[in-house]
């Protein structure tokens, strides 16, 4: 009964090839507007390279199985009595292990640290969430309500918080989210690396991504990207007092 | 009935009673939520003891003799049984008209979802439907395999007469129907929209339907408690002569690993529910927004709701793990692994809580560990894939149903298993977190781990339980169109996830509109699939051909008796004297019952 090595090897080999070929030619993620989109885009698309073979072997199992192994339940003999050897197990365990901990470093760990970068920053936008409506002020102090602009290739800290329940201040485009914790700030950087703005991307939005009551879906506000003079021209021109 | 009667008028009666004394001694109407809560108390404790508590506890405290049950026939659905296999029955039809609800809570947000703009519901009904749905389904999850087939099968897979504490196993079932009760009366005080989470401080503010969920879920958690105390105890020192730990059947060990989750983690969501309780009507202020706890909810409520996940699906690798060698003909491949794998995910589980976190605000600190952590969990589950593959491994596969919906659980697990590495990678849940991405995921592990296994269990044991064959041809046609639907309506949700829609929100932009309606659609049709199994089995219950004690040709305890089993589950004393799963190998015998010849000869 060797002979069933080859089918299902065979069978993992052309999933594999099949679904690599399909993960490295298509892209699931959306538009990118930021260096930690690029960057968690980066990290998704090595994850999805790295489980084709995973989901290959399973499948490839699962298909031979169905073929070849099916009993048509009248000869009711059993099969091969395999316990497992340690051999076996030991092998499996030396690629999961292997495997879990490669995925640690890369993506997990590499990922982790170019998402967060340096603490540094070129300004400071705070972000204040209630049921269901988003204040942004501007380094200068100028408030607005209606939508946040963003300046480009500058690197914002957004200072988030809350004054009634937990929000989410989450940018699809940019890929990044953080809460807004009642009583506390959350802080976030982003450099935006496009300029648009919300009619030409649904992404380029503020969404809340914590439930937070009645108002929850439509909790939104339209994100633009801009030059960093137009930027600079854009918070001079709302003033200081909102 | 008498004693459903006398337990409803009892909880009436103490209902009104907690509402009318909460309401002379500080006044306040009596729809306050302090009157609410007492009213909840006195209304529980008065169904316990009408349904049975009275004659089942309350005798004994008098210096009588306790008093249980012994109607047979379909009386002793309705009764205070003791029996562990009525008390198996009762979870599994209770759980599965539970899982048909929350299933229909579905149909209603897929619908709502089948279009952008506002349909059916407006946003805050939408949310408050997903909350109902939400914890349906975990309750079905939680309790579904483990109150349903842990009480049914675990006793006699190890060779034991009944639970180790049949009164406690009965109460721990009679605390669900108030559970039921307060969850779908929520509606009556404007329902609850902070979700199955819960979460702080949105649960202190939102409508008064929000005291009712939490009094359900503490009265859950403790059922669960109690249950769980009854398996550990029961598969630690129930075991018939020669039922040594290495010959345990698996699902037995399963349900044993899950039973020391539940008893020993469900106390924190309780927990953290009489926090938001005391907030709402004793004026504490554990999660007032000044005070800045939000993230302690969080922390405290994923102690538990992270290790729930394996409550669920632990108990769906026994499942699984226990009908597969069954139908491979094939010994349980690398049962021990299997075995170490159960006991390191239990451990495993309560350490990775904060996974769910990771854009919470929480020290930045904290990720690396808990990414670790959570990616470690992937090895021991990996040893249960082993598992499973290597019994499937040459063996000569008998597609019933049962194994059909194991093939489903592979797939579907595969994919729930593969998508997780997704999210407890920190760079990519930090856009993945509350998308459409983690509803797909979770479904794929909760409904393709812990669901799948129910609906596998529920072909494996109907002719044991029932004493009857279901229709095969309705099974497998059931199987596959649960199987092929499940799939076609998760799947264009990662994408949607991906592409930048959050969940919980009864509305969406435009641009998602095409694979949500796509994915409603067959939403729809998979609802549709469970008339199908509901036909069948009720069915077959009542016509379909005996089915013998044996019709699996398998070799665990509970198959070696009639079926359904006697009232003790035996006739003479079982003795264990080998493996349980040693498909294939010549002479090999599981059990013998003594004084019976058959079997002696057998053995010999």
């Amino acid at each position: 009964m060797k002979k069933s090595w080859i089918p299902v090897f065979l069978l993992w080999l052309l999933f594999t090839v099949l679904g690599l070929v399909l993960v490295m030619n298509t892209s699931v993620m959306p538009a990118q507007y930021s260096e930690e989109a690029h960057h968690i885009d980066e990290a998704y698309e090595l994850l999805e390279v790295l489980a084709v073979p995973v989901m290959a072997l399973v499948l490839a199992v699962m298909l031979w199985g169905a073929i070849g192994w099916r009993s048509r339940g009248a000869d009711r003999e059993d099969g091969p009595p395999q316990r497992g050897s340690k051999l076996i197990i030991g092998v499996w365990l030396v690629i999961t292990v292997s495997l879990a901990i490669g995925i640690l470093i890369n993506p997990g760990f590499v990922g982790l640290a170019a998402v967060r970068g340096e603490a540094t920053q070129d300004y400071v936008v705070e972000l204040q969430g209630q049921q269901f409506a988003w204040t942004v002020t501007y380094p200068n102090g100028a408030e607005a309500v209606d939508e946040l602009v963003v300046p480009l290739e500058a690197r914002v800290r957004y200072d988030v918080s809350s004054v009634d329940v937990l929000h989410s201040f989450w940018i699809p485009a940019f890929r990044t989210k953080i809460d807004a914790v009642p009583g506390r700030t959350t802080q976030v950087r982003i450099t935006a690396t496009h300029t648009g703005t919300m009619e030409d991307d649904v992404n380029l939005r503020i969404q809340c991504a914590e439930l937070c009551g009645a108002g929850h879906a439509r909790m939104q506000l339209p994100v633009r990207v801009v030059e960093e003079a137009e930027w600079l021209e854009y918070i001079e021109g709302l003033g200081t007092d909102g | 009935m008498k004693y459903v009667l006398r337990g409803a008028i009892l909880a009436l009666v103490g209902y009104i009673a907690g509402i009318w004394l909460t309401v002379a001694v500080r006044g306040g109407s009596p729809t306050d939520e302090v009157a609410v809560v007492f009213g909840f108390i006195l209304a529980l404790l008065g169904w316990i003891a009408g349904i049975g508590g009275i004659e089942a506890f309350g005798r004994q405290w008098l210096g009588k003799k306790p008093v249980v049950s012994t109607d047979k026939g379909w009386r002793r659905y309705f009764e205070f049984s003791i029996d562990h296999k009525v008390i198996g029955i009762q979870y599994g039809v209770t759980l599965i008209a539970v899982l048909l609800i929350g299933g229909l809570s579905a149909m209603l947000m897929r619908i709502e979802l089948a279009s952008a703009g506002q349909g059916i519901l407006d946003l805050d009904d939408f949310n408050k439907v997903v909350s109902m749905h939400g914890i349906l389904m975990v309750a079905v999850a939680v309790a579904g395999v483990l109150g349903a087939f842990g009480n049914y099968v675990i006793p006699i897979q190890v060779g034991a007469a009944d639970m180790a504490f049949p009164r406690l196993n009965a109460l721990a079932y009679w605390l669900i129907p108030p559970v039921a009760v307060a969850l779908l009366g929520a509606p009556f005080l404007g329902a609850f929209n902070a979700g199955w989470t819960a979460y702080a401080p949105l649960s202190v503010t939102n409508e008064s339907g929000q005291i009712l969920f939490n009094l359900a879920i503490i009265t859950f958690g403790l059922s669960s408690i109690l249950g769980g105390i009854n398996v550990i105890v029961t598969v630690i020192t129930m075991r018939a002569p020669g039922m040594t730990w290495g010959r345990l059947p698996i699902f037995a060990w399963a349900g044993f690993s899950a039973s020391l989750l539940s008893f020993c983690v469900t106390q924190f969501f309780a927990g953290a529910l009489v926090l938001v309780t005391m907030d709402r009507v004793a004026g504490t202020a554990f999660f007032s927004p000044e005070v800045g706890t939000g993230l302690l909810y969080e922390h405290i409520f994923w102690f538990y709701s992270h290790p729930a996940v394996y409550i669920m699906v632990l108990p769906g690798f026994g499942v699984i793990l226990e009908l597969v060698p069954t139908f491979a003909r094939k010994p349980l491949f690398a049962y021990k692994a299997a075995v170490v794998a159960m006991l390191s995910i239990v451990g495993l589980s309560v350490v990775v809580w904060a996974h769910h976190m990771f854009t919470s605000g929480m020290a930045d600190f904290l990720h690396g560990p808990f990414m670790i952590l959570t990616e470690a969990i992937s090895i021991p589950t990996g040893i249960i894939f082993l598992a499973m593959i290597g019994t499937l491994w040459q063996g000569r596969l008998w597609f019933r149903t049962p194994l059909l919906l194991a093939f489903g659980w592979l797939f579907n697990f595969l994919i729930g298993g593969i998508t997780g590495i997704f999210l407890a990678d920190v760079a990519t849940d930090i856009h993945l977190h509350d998308t459409y991405y983690v509803v797909a995921h979770f479904h794929y592990t909760i409904v393709g781990g812990a669901i799948f296994a129910l609906l596998a269990a529920v072909f494996y044991w109907f002719p044991k339980i029932t004493g009857r064959m279901y229709n095969e041809r309705a099974g497998q046609i059931f199987a596959v169109w649960v199987t092929v639907f499940f799939n076609l309506t998760f799947i264009p949700l990662f994408w949607v996830g991906i592409n930048g829609m959050n969940r919980r929100i009864g509305d969406y932009p435009e641009a998602f509109e095409g694979p949500n309606r796509f994915a409603s659609i067959a939403a729809l049709i998979l609802g549709a699939s469970f008339l199908l199994f509901i036909g069948n089995l009720v069915y077959s219950a009542i016509r379909g051909p005996k089915a013998g004690p044996n019709p699996w040709n398998a070799r665990t305890i509970e198959w070696q008796v009639s079926s359904p089993p006697p009232q003790h589950n035996f006739t003479s004393q079982p003795r264990v004297v080998g493996h349980p799963y040693d498909y294939g190998v010549e002479g090999s015998v599981h059990v013998v019952f003594d004084g019976d010849t058959k079997s002696e000869e057998v053995h010999a």
